[in-house]
């Protein structure tokens, strides 16, 4: 089968889950034997074309930009869909999957040109991530609105994002697939220097490592986890809070962390490379992931794959995979009480805390390994192609 | 989730955004503060003190063509300006 993917992320552009997702899906689907063909963004050191493992990279550079959002959206969607029209001049693509709102435009006009059928994950919305408060939101509401019009299907991670699509947008629930997320197992088995990782980042033998990984952005709900900071630091638990990734919430993140009284336990490192950030996780004595709005969560897979006990918000897609007390700790969401109460539940019972990452591994390499994933997506494709045939 | 008492978006991440926006992650296509200025509708004097300020934070990068100085938007800088939006 040959497979258009088009997405703004990929590696090496890597915001948030969205790249890893497309990079793994599509790294598996290759190894099936399809032929895998990703639309993407440029990013500077990366090359315009490339073949990896059997995927060929496509890397658009919008000639023309615009300061207006919209407007440098929809000029790059147009080149994309040049190259896509160029490239399928050569290629008899058999279906064309989009990866969210960003480049669905480019790839319903393909879906039209081409005849085609159109597959759309939609990996969170618009009125989930920040609500709809200002027109851009609602423009992009629209196009979210648009893609899940236009698929032939629509993948989402979660059946909590499954019952957010079919309510938000009025779509069939038949026309919607839960396949959630997956990981790479591979990159979580290496060995490393666990008390020089967390010498590194200032933390002292003595000291508990309570971490978090995310965009710093307020759907990530790290202003709670801030609060936290004090709660457990009266409880007598002696921790340093280490936060590794960037958004443009930062600022507001710092000016909480400073108004805590404890900032000299927090540590905000930025972006960090994937090797580092491996390495981080598998040094932390907990992993709280502490959102308010989660379509999946895919921070606390990994981290059960590198065996550190999760605390997680028992929104979304989190606590459809994170089973309270056997797999993670779920807590209620902007409560930093609870998100403090889950902390010590963990950091005071290391028995019970490996008893918890043991069972956390074990599921999720029954449930969520790429193999898996790609043959429940490569199952979609053939039923949608079958589907197009017959109309 | 609502967004009604989000803290604003801080002015240098405004012109950090439209510098990418606009294409500024090239040193082909790297703008001076006055183009910049016109670009964004932000006085020069703000446009280089937000400069200043996204080169400590190493978001941006100087440059200088032909003598002019010229600022690009660095990998960091696309990653932390993406986070707008994703």
């Amino acid at each position: 089968m040959n497979i258009a993917m088009v997405t703004w992320e990929y590696p090496p552009r890597i915001v948030g889950g969205i790249a890893p997702h497309c990079e793994g899906l599509a790294k598996a689907l290759s190894d099936l034997g399809h032929e895998v063909y990703v639309f993407t963004l440029d990013f500077p050191g990366a090359a315009d074309y490339e073949e990896t493992q059997g995927i060929r990279v496509y890397r658009i550079r919008s000639e023309v930009g615009h300061p207006n959002f919209l407007t440098w959206v929809l000029l790059f969607n147009h080149f994309i869909e040049k190259r896509l029209a160029d490239v399928s001049q050569g290629v008899d693509f058999d279906i064309l999957h989009v990866h969210d709102w960003l480049t669905a435009p480019s790839s319903i006009a393909i879906k039209h040109s081409l005849q085609k059928p159109l597959l759309f994950t939609a990996h969170s919305t618009e009125n989930g991530r920040s609500g709809l408060h200002i027109p851009d939101s609602f423009t992009i509401d629209g196009i979210e609105w648009w893609a899940t019009y236009e698929a032939n299907k629509i993948i989402v991670t979660s059946s909590s994002m499954k019952d957010e699509v079919c309510g938000h947008f009025r779509t069939s629930d038949k026309k919607v697939e839960v396949i959630p997320n997956a990981i790479d197992w591979s990159k979580y088995q290496r060995a490393i220097d666990r008390w020089a990782v967390r010498a590194h980042y200032g933390v002292q033998p003595h000291e508990n490592l309570v971490l978090c990984i995310g965009r710093l952005v307020p759907q990530k709900g790290i202003e709670y986890l801030l609060k936290a900071v004090p709660i457990v630091a009266r409880s007598g638990q002696d921790a340093k809070l280490i936060i590794a990734g960037d958004g443009w919430y930062r600022d507001h993140l710092e000016w909480v962390a400073n108004s805590t009284g404890q900032r000299w336990r927090i540590t905000f490192t930025g972006f960090i490379s994937e090797p580092d950030l491996i390495a981080l996780t598998k040094s932390a004595d907990v992993l709280v992931v502490p959102s308010v709005y989660e379509p999946f969560g895919i921070v606390a897979l990994e981290g059960m794959a590198a065996e550190v006990p999760i605390v997680a918000s028992q929104v979304g897609g989190l606590k459809e995979f994170v089973e309270h007390d056997r797999t993670g700790v779920l807590v209620h969401p902007r409560n930093p009480e609870s998100i403090a109460w889950g902390i010590k539940h963990v950091l005071s019972n290391p028995g019970h805390a490996r008893w918890l990452t043991q069972n956390a591994k074990e599921a999720v390499q029954k449930t969520y390994a790429w193999d898996t994933i790609a043959k429940r997506t490569s199952k979609v494709y053939e039923n949608v192609i079958t589907e197009a045939v017959k109309k | 989730m609502s967004s009604t008492h989000l803290p604003p978006v801080p002015e240098e991440f405004q012109v950090l955004s439209m510098m990418h926006n606009i294409g500024a992650i090239i040193p082909e296509r790297a703008l001076t503060p006055d183009e910049l200025a016109k670009w964004t509708g932000i006085e020069v004097v703000h446009v280089k003190d937000c400069l200043q300020r996204l080169r400590e934070l190493g978001y941006v990068k100087y440059i200088e063509v032909s003598g002019v100085e010229k600022y690009l938007v660095t990998k960091i800088g696309i990653m932390k300006v993406l986070t707008l939006y994703s």
